[in-house]
């Protein structure tokens, strides 16, 4: 049927994909409702407790709303053993929020800053949104701050499983971090920490005032450094660094088990998000310096067939809208509620 | 020098402990607090006939002490340059609050579980307590946890120092991590993970549900583990290897820096805690058995002339109340609340 798609990223985006459904307004229907169409071959439901557009209930949802619990039967969602049936699987990327260090101006870079009261929040905000999508695996980068946005977000989810960071620095960290229990196993969310998703390195320019720093260097440069793809700061990384070795852990470790039917959470920075972006969307290099990715708002990807794409951004549950899922994502929302009724 | 506190209304009983400690303290700071009486009687005494002193005398009933005046010291000095003119140093303690699978009543150990929506409230309340307290470093173990406890701690902390996580474990994570600004580097709060502060570690019974293994191995036999000194569940460590490593860290690493002028803030867990505790008090280890520390309070401890003495725990800022301050610290205190006009 239709959805309208919350995007929070610059809406120039949705126009250069080819298989991303357009917006259309469908007057006919005498509600307000808004078709997406496309080349999708998912259907996307109206959920049934949602109001849309200010009319709250129309035949066609109540029809539709009928489907999905004769639905619901089938896909047996919530338990830990078992995925849900279809081949899709969901990717969330959140950037975190403030830092101690954003507060005070200062790069930051691989500098392991904490978040500030305002990035606890984000974080708590971005977790609300993203608290029905189902999820199998979190990967973190080294820092404090990306670890703390996975946890706090997580302590929104409405799924029982829990997540359990992995340690296995050494023979005696993977000793003491066994669980002795197949069921409690079974109901963790493994977390990998893994360098490679951290921040770009910046150099001899972290912990550097922005203001000082232009007047030291330049303005001119400093904008080269921090906008450029290929320039790096002095002994730092330059954005193509970063993705490199950022894409090629997602293309060796997160790719194979997205495709393999797990749902994920990545929770990183700005640079390393968006080389992960401009691998899947195939951007360019100018493409990826113009890419803002907001703070604390997830960015949800849904791998399917062997591709992954974008779907947008899950608003705020409180909202009255409707989410950018798929029907099997709706489907497991729905069990989600009736589970708790 | 002096300070103006008007209208304070002694609390009752901000001790934590169910044990007379201040009873042992000789330092000539004496704090009794008394839980049937309404009052505390605090008195301080300082050693250098330069300062004054600060005596407040309360009755057995309340009283409003509302003309102990001080003027501010005229050389307010700028925190991040210099700790409070004294041979007095401050160390916190504070236990981390629930986790997730405390909620789940399962038992934890060094798996590395995070903190619930609940922990993350304490570890904030547990932040406003200590908004005060100077900190010049910051001890945590290498559980995701307690390091949420402290960065949410410090998001409430009043100086301007921020703390960072220091990173050792290959070469490029010492490059990567590099700050090269002096001015930066100064206002750093290094926050050091150590393994050695973990929870102790259970296990075989890691992950297993606590009423499981009660029916599993019988009542008797999990009290004995949970509640011995010297009994240690199946592959794991009893209470007494807990206390060997950690305390043996503590005086390796940490209390040379309390010595040496270092203002200090451990967040640790139960068992590591108490070991510590039971090191500074000089506990028996029947007494460290019947000890529980609170989660999400601080206790307060002040090293002065190579003594650490146990303090109490600091009352919520917002209670109309009495630290268990010494002279310097309420001095301390005023002197940022001064700066904040």
């Amino acid at each position: 049927m239709s959805i309208s798609v919350p995007c929070r990223t610059s809406s120039a985006y949705f126009c250069s994909y080819h298989n991303v459904p357009g917006i259309v307004t469908d007057k006919a229907m005498g509600t307000q409702l808004k078709y997406v169409a496309g080349a999708l071959p998912l259907k996307m439901h109206v959920l049934k407790k949602q109001v849309i557009s200010g009319r709250s209930s129309s035949s066609n949802i109540n029809a539709l709303s009928n489907i999905l619990a004769s639905a619901n039967g089938s896909a047996v969602l919530d338990g830990p053993q078992k995925a849900v049936k279809s081949s899709e699987t969901a990717l969330i990327l959140i950037r975190h929020g403030e830092s101690l260090w954003n507060e005070k101006n200062l790069f930051t870079g691989c500098v392991d800053v904490p978040l500030s009261q305002r990035g606890v929040e984000e974080a708590i905000e971005a977790g609300r949104r993203i608290s029905n999508i189902p999820i199998d695996m979190i990967y973190t980068s080294a820092l404090i701050r990306a670890q703390m946005t996975a946890m706090l977000a997580m302590t929104k989810h409405r799924k029982k499983k829990v997540p359990v960071i992995a340690h296995n620095e050494d023979e005696r960290s993977i000793k003491w971090s066994k669980i002795f229990s197949d069921q409690t196993s079974s109901e963790v969310i493994p977390v990998v920490t893994s360098w490679q998703l951290n921040e770009r390195m910046y150099g001899e320019l972290q912990g550097l005032n922005k203001k000082e720093t232009a007047k030291k260097y330049g303005k001119q440069k400093v904008h080269e450094w921090r906008r450029s793809y290929d320039i790096p700061p002095p002994n730092g990384e330059n954005l193509a660094m970063c993705a490199e070795r950022a894409v090629a852990y997602f293309e060796e470790e997160i790719e194979p088990q997205l495709l393999a039917g797990k749902n994920i959470l990545i929770a990183a920075h700005g640079n390393s998000l968006r080389s992960i972006i401009m691998h899947l969307d195939k951007l360019t290099s100018q493409e990826v310096i113009d890419l803002e990715l907001a703070t604390g708002i997830p960015m949800l990807y849904i791998a399917k067939d062997g591709k992954i794409l974008r779907r947008g951004s899950p608003t705020c549950p409180r909202t009255v809208s409707v989410y950018a899922f798929s029907n099997d994502l709706a489907d497991y929302r729905q069990q989600l509620e009736s589970d708790e009724e | 020098m002096s300070a103006l506190i008007s209208n304070v209304v002694p609390s009752s009983g901000f001790c934590m402990y169910d044990r007379g400690f201040s009873s042992t303290y000789d330092s000539g700071v004496g704090v009794i607090p008394n839980s049937t009486f309404n009052a505390h009687a605090l008195r301080i005494n300082s050693s250098k006939a330069s300062e004054t002193s600060i005596f407040h005398f309360f009755r057995k009933n309340k009283i409003n002490l509302n003309s102990v005046t001080c003027a501010k010291s005229s050389s307010a000095p700028d925190e991040p340059k210099k700790s409070p003119k004294s041979s007095e140093t401050a160390l916190i303690l504070i236990r981390h609050g629930e986790s997730l699978w405390n909620q789940k009543n399962l038992f934890t150990g060094c798996v590395d579980v995070p903190l619930s929506r609940r922990g993350v409230d304490e570890a904030i309340e547990a932040g406003r307590r200590i908004s005060n307290i100077p900190i010049d470093m910051i001890y945590t173990s290498s559980l995701i946890r307690a390091q949420m406890t402290a960065m949410l701690a410090m998001t409430k902390h009043r100086k301007k120092k921020v703390p960072i996580v220091v990173h050792k474990e290959d070469d490029r994570s010492i490059a990567w991590s590099r700050i090269f600004s002096e001015q930066t580097s100064s206002e750093v709060i290094p926050v050091v993970t150590a393994w050695q502060l973990n929870e102790r570690m259970y296990g075989e019974l890691q992950g297993l549900n606590k009423k499981e293994t009660a029916e599993k191995y019988g009542k008797k036999k999990v009290h004995e583990w949970r509640r011995s000194y010297d009994i240690p569940p199946p592959n794991g460590e009893s209470l007494a290897m807990c206390a060997e490593r950690a305390v043996a860290y503590f005086k390796d690493q940490i209390e040379p820096q309390l010595l040496a002028g270092k203002n200090i803030l451990i967040a640790a867990h139960g068992n590591s805690l108490r070991s510590i505790i039971m090191h500074l008090d000089k506990l028996t280890s029947q007494e460290v058995i019947d000890l529980e520390l609170s989660t999400g309070i601080p206790m307060l401890y002040i090293a002065k002339g190579g003594k650490i003495s146990r303090r109490g725990s600091p009352t919520c800022p917002r209670t109309v109340g009495v630290y268990a301050y010494t002279s310097n610290l309420a001095r301390y205190r005023e002197l940022l609340e001064n700066m904040e006009e």
